[in-house]
This record gives structure tokens, sequence and C-alpha cells, in this order.
């Protein structure tokens, strides 16, 4: 393993995760920061598009209730979404190719990141307070000039934090990672295999299903999986 | 003035197309300050800043800019309309025809509703339904299904953002009433159940891939485990169990089984 190329791919993840985390919350919020976009973006960036696209399709089912209603600063899949993303697509282009196993230990290692990147937005919001009370004293001193350097000061501070914790938590991941591989094997790689193929997935569809608030909707999910598993079976035989 | 959107009956026009096209622009930007006592008060100011410094100058563009860094909270998407109106409705005040109060007050009314409007579409609706349809897509094979995901989310975003400006401007207050002929809340049952579809899809799908791969267990009975577990964590979701505690639940009591059952009756080397 080369450090130097190493450092690249993390300053790539750190700036993936930075963009993501403006794009969430901040600016544009054109959904460069759901897992479904920022996974396959790195998998391109790193080499592996194909393990990104699944990846980030699961990463998505699983986090497809997250949304900011009002207020509320619901849990950071962008955060998760990255470090789980980079740690699995860094290991695959420097240890081994990953399967359904690595991504799984990936994915319960990384899922508690979204709390600790809601942990970040709540305090980002609350350091914030101290530009609302800038853009106070602009408006007293009558100087529009100063107000409007403000939100970058807030898109600054975003994506520098978010950056940061990106690198750590990749970094982290992929040790983790490493370390742990040695143990995978035999019967617990069964068992991670079928948390990876069947649990992780039905949870994510589960989480999807509970966000559809009418039960017309859950009735058509059922009759569009039984279609389509039928034709699936029938073409088979 | 000869680029103004539309004649106007009461006050003469004084914000062109130009100074909109900056507010819209600027509405990108909403959210980079938002903090816990004002919400989005910076944006709304820094936003309306271009067409604050045309209609006012000295105390009345120091008092301009003090009233939009009051407390406000709308959907960032639904901002841009009420950006557009309030731009017409200072035009009024600066003209001295409205009363500042009508401008706060016109503020307080919109930003709850429009932010139930947008949360409900935006959010709970089109995102579930674009990324469903796209997840669908990667399953099947198509690469550009997140790109694809992008686009059709982003029709409807640039589309209520661009029109929101102008139409908040030219219909001021009204502009609620021309939202509604969205129909958003008929849009967003529809993509509710073409969500349900897509999903539904999705899930056959991911039953495929565990047919064909490591973990599959033969006699067709992948679907319905999957099938199960998701009919199980939909319950425990719906009694508000946290997705973390199911997912490191039953992740333990998997590999405590399967190392258990392994234990026992030695299978896997």
């Amino acid at each position: 393993m080369d450090a130097g190329v190493i450092a690249q791919d993390l300053g790539l993840i750190a700036a993936v995760g930075g963009v993501a985390a403006v794009d969430r919350r901040g600016a544009f919020q054109v959904m460069l920061s759901q897992p479904l976009v920022v996974v396959p973006a790195l998998g391109v960036l790193l080499g592996d598009p194909v393990t990104a696209l699944w990846l980030g399709s699961l990463l998505q089912l699983l986090w497809m209730s997250s949304v900011m209603h009002g207020a509320n600063v619901p849990p950071n899949e962008t955060v998760a979404a990255v470090a789980i993303g980079g740690a699995v697509l860094l290991f695959g282009k420097y240890v081994h190719p990953t399967d359904a196993t690595i991504w799984t230990v990936a994915i319960l290692l990384g899922a508690p990141l979204s709390q600790v990147g809601r942990w970040l937005e709540i305090r980002l919001d609350r350091a914030n307070q101290q530009l609302s009370d800038l853009a106070d004293e602009a408006a007293r001193a009558n100087e529009p000039a100063g107000l409007e350097r403000l939100p970058w000061l807030g898109l600054g501070r975003t994506f520098v934090l978010n950056a940061g914790l990106a690198v750590v938590a990749t970094s982290l991941g992929l040790g983790l990672l490493m370390l742990l591989d040695p143990a995978i094997g035999g019967a617990l790689a069964v068992a991670l295999d079928t948390v990876g193929r069947y649990m992780l997935p039905a949870l994510g569809l589960a989480v999807a299903l509970s966000v559809l608030r009418r039960r017309r909707a859950l009735v058509l999910a059922g009759v569009s999986f039984l279609l389509v598993m039928t034709a699936i079976l029938q073409g088979r035989t | 003035m000869a680029n103004a959107i539309a004649a106007a009956p009461e006050v003469a026009r004084r914000i062109g197309t130009g100074t909109l096209l900056r507010v819209l622009w600027r509405s990108f930007f909403f959210q980079s300050a938002t903090n816990y006592e004002r919400m989005q008060n910076v944006g709304f100011a820094y936003c309306m800043l271009p067409a604050l410094t045309q209609l006012y100058q000295g105390p009345a563009l120091q008092a301009a800019m003090a009233r939009h860094l009051e407390f406000f909270n709308t959907h960032p998407y639904m901002a841009d309309a009420l950006l557009g109106a309030t731009v017409r409705l200072e035009e009024e005040v600066a003209a001295g025809q409205a009363s500042a109060a009508t401008v706060q007050s016109f503020k307080r009314c919109t930003m709850g509703p429009m932010a139930a409007l947008g949360d409900s579409f935006f959010w709970s609706s089109l995102k579930p339904f674009g990324a469903a349809w796209a997840i669908a897509g990667v399953l099947t094979g198509i690469a550009w299904a997140p790109l694809a995901f992008l686009v059709l989310y982003n029709m409807f975003h640039l589309t209520i953002r661009i029109y929101g400006i102008f139409a908040g401007y030219r219909y001021g207050q009204r502009v609620v009433e021309q939202l509604n002929r969205f129909e958003l809340p008929r849009l967003a049952n529809r993509a509710h159940y073409l969500a349900g579809l897509f999903l539904g899809i999705g899930a056959a799908l991911i039953a495929d891939a565990a047919m064909h791969s490591t973990a599959a267990l033969g006699d067709g009975l992948e679907p319905v485990l999957l099938a199960l577990l998701t009919g199980i964590f939909l319950l425990c979701l719906k009694r508000k169990m946290p997705m973390l505690v199911l997912m490191y639940g039953f992740a333990g009591a998997c590999v405590g089984l399967v190392l258990g059952l392994n234990a026992l009756f030695p299978l896997i080397g």
C-alpha cells in the first residue's frame, strides 16, 4: 500500500464528504448527499462503481426515513454513507475484493455515524447563532457587505468539519475492517453473509415502506413483489 | 422599467428580472447559516439584499435588513415563492403603499403552510419515489439510475424554485393560491403509490439476487424469508422501535444463532 496514494484517496473522500454535507443542508440541496448518489460517486472516483451502486442502494433504503421536517434534525445518512462507502471501497482497492460479509461488517460498524453526524449538525446550528448575532450587528451598522459574507462562513464551517469527519471515520473504518478481516471465516462468514443478503435489505425495505403514508401503497408494494417474483420464478422454470 | 416582469396596477415596478435572478441564485444558499434561535433568518436576509439595496438607502435600508433577520423557517424550495412575494411587498412599502408590518405578517402567516406543503411533497413523497425507482433500476443493472434520480428529482425542485420566485413577485400575497395550481398534495399521493410499486419490484429483485448468492437457501425460500423479515421490521418500526436497535438486535441474534447451531451441529468449517 502506497501511503501517498491512500492519502490522495482520503483527500477525494474528504472533498466528496464536504460537498455532500453542504448539499444536504446548507446549499443547493440537489440530493447529491443521498447515499444512492454519493456512494456511486465515490465508486467512480475510487474505481469500483459496481460495488458502490449496490452499497449505495442498500444504504439509501436503510436511511430512507431520514427526513428534515421543520426544525427536526434527523440522523445524518450522508456522513454514514460516505464513511461506510469510503471504507469498503478503499478495502476493496488495497486489501482484497469485497463481498457481502465485508459490506455487512462495514455497515454494522458505520451505522452509528449517522448519530455522530446528527450531533455535529446540531452543534453547527448552535455555532451559527454567532452568525445570526453578527448579522444583527451588520444591520445595525447598515453594512450589507457584512451580512453578505456570513452564509459563506456557515458553509465553510460545514464543509471543513464534515470533510474532516469523513477522513477520520473512513480511516478508522478501514483500519477496523483490516483488523477484523482475518477473523471472518467459516460460520461467522456464513452468518454475516446471511445478515447482508436478507436482514439488512429487509430492514431497508421496511424503513422505506414505513415512510409511505398511504395504506394502498403498501398493498401495491406487496402485489408488485408477488407479480415480479412469480415472473422471475416462472422464467427460471 | 423595461425588464420588469409584469405591468403593475398599483406600484411602479422598480425590481427587474436581473435582481430577481440574483435573489433566485442566492436562494440556493438559503440554509447556509441555519441556527436554533431564528432558523433561516440570515439566509432570508441574504437573499433579500439585492432587492433591498435597490429599494432603500440609509436608515430605511437598516430597518429593512433588521426586519428580515427575524425568525423564519420554511421549506427551502418553497422559500423562493415567499422571497418573490416579499420583494413585491417591499416594493410597495418603499412606495409608501404598504406598511412594514404587512411584510412581517405575510411571512409569519405563510411560512408554516409552505413548509408543510414542501415537506410532504419533496421530502416525504418525491424523494422516496425517486429513490425507490432508481434502486429498482440499479437492481436491474441500470448503472445510470442514480443520475436519472437526480434528473427526475431536480426537474420538480428547480421548477418550483424558478416558478416560485417569478410567481411570487408577480402575484404578491396571492402566490399561495398560484402554487395551489400545482396540486402538490395530489401529486404526493401518486408518488406514494409509485414508491410502493417500485419498492415491491426492488424487493423481488433483492430476493432474486439472494437466490443466486452464496447465502441461497434453496427451495424458493429466499423470497419468503425476505418478505417475512420485512413484515416483522415494518411492524417494529410502526411501533417506533429505532432502526439501529433493530439492526444490531437482529444481526446479533442471526450471528449468535448461526454460530450456536454450528457449534451444536458442526457443518461449516
